[in-house]
């Protein structure tokens, strides 16, 4: 595990669909030098794209890179994941280690979503890892 | 551009020694589309305004996942392509970084019993805790172990870091840092132009 501490981590979490007000969508990404950048887009009234950046610290890289590496969200794979379909679509990219996963599925609504999809185990870890980005990603609404 | 399938499965070292640095940049801009396996996303192409940050991958990867098979979300170029991101004003040195309302620092070992009393009753003695998240696992219902406090003043916050750092807290050591920072950081293992012979051989390309 020593060695997982200066390896490279990259997390680019994707959500969105495209309906009435244009393509919607909200990104965000860690890169591997600390910055976090986030995109927010929505033509719903003519609002125009959000887009904020800012540099974490290794510290916070670091827990991050410990919470993926305790999800085991790198062994699972989307192969019996919902396809991206006409109401959204979602992407989990990440680079730990040696690893390099890029995932897609669909919007999930719920648990309910997760638990009648073919792969409940697998699909149960990427939400939580989503949800749980969010809480991390909290530090980006902490400067709005 | 018509092996991009191929790509996103192997590639050669070679190939990545040039994604170094300002190296990559060129490359990108001259095929986007053999970069993709590097990263999918386009911030990688497009974000060069961050001093000097690598957007390449050190290493072959294994890869997993439909993203690198259906390629077909074309203006994800323009996602984070664009270079007017809003940020704190920095000066672009290293060093803590102010947010807008004050000055935030992470506790990483927080005891997954841990309540937010516990957390405001050890950090509240540097200063007014203006905010403070406390994070839960959404499946266990445990604390998931970081916690992110906000001080007014910079003083505060460097004292909560100095003072609580590697302290223990309900019997879990923990680790107090700054949380922004003003600048990209330099990672341990920065590669250098002519990386052969420090780095082990790649796998020999499949096909």
């Amino acid at each position: 595990m020593a060695g997982e501490e200066n390896s490279e981590f990259y997390l680019r979490y994707y959500v969105g669909h495209k309906g009435k007000f244009g393509h919607e969508f909200l990104e965000f990404e860690f890169r591997p030098d600390g910055k976090l950048r986030y995109a927010n887009n929505s033509n719903y009234k003519n609002d125009t794209m959000i887009r904020k950046e800012v540099f974490l610290t290794p510290a916070v890289l670091k827990e991050c890179r410990r919470i993926i590496a305790e999800s085991e969200i790198m062994k699972e794979d989307d192969n019996n994941w919902p396809e991206p379909d006409r109401v959204g679509r979602q992407e989990l990219e990440i680079v730990m280690g040696n690893e390099h996963i890029s995932f897609t599925t669909s919007k999930i609504g719920s648990l309910v979503d997760v638990q009648s999809s073919n792969d409940p185990e697998g699909l149960r870890i990427f939400y939580y890892l989503v949800q749980l980005s969010f809480c991390l990603f909290d530090l980006v609404s902490v400067l709005q | 551009m018509a092996s991009a399938d191929v790509e996103a499965v192997d590639f050669e070292p070679e190939d990545d020694d040039l994604m170094d640095e300002d190296g990559g940049v060129d490359v990108e801009a001259a095929s986007p589309r053999a970069s993709q396996p590097k990263l999918k996303s386009a911030i990688t192409g497009g974000g060069g305004g961050g001093g000097g940050t690598t957007s390449s991958l050190s290493a072959p990867k294994k890869t997993k996942g439909r993203g690198f098979r259906d390629e077909t979300d074309a203006e994800r170029n323009n996602r984070f392509a664009a270079k007017d991101f809003d940020s704190l004003d920095s000066d672009g040195g290293p060093g803590p970084q102010r947010s807008i309302e004050g000055w935030i620092i992470l506790v990483t070992g927080v005891h997954e019993e841990a309540q937010e009393d516990d957390l405001q009753n050890a950090f509240g003695e540097f200063g007014e805790v203006k905010n403070l998240h406390l994070n839960l696992d959404r499946r266990t219902g445990f604390v998931k172990g970081y916690a992110l406090i906000e001080y007014e003043r910079f003083e505060e916050a460097q004292a909560a870091i100095s003072t609580m750092n590697g302290v223990e807290l309900l019997t879990q050591t923990i680790t107090v840092d700054w949380a922004f920072s003003n600048g990209p950081f330099k990672r341990r293992n920065i590669r250098r132009r002519s990386p052969r012979g420090h780095r082990s051989r790649s796998p020999r390309r499949r096909y």
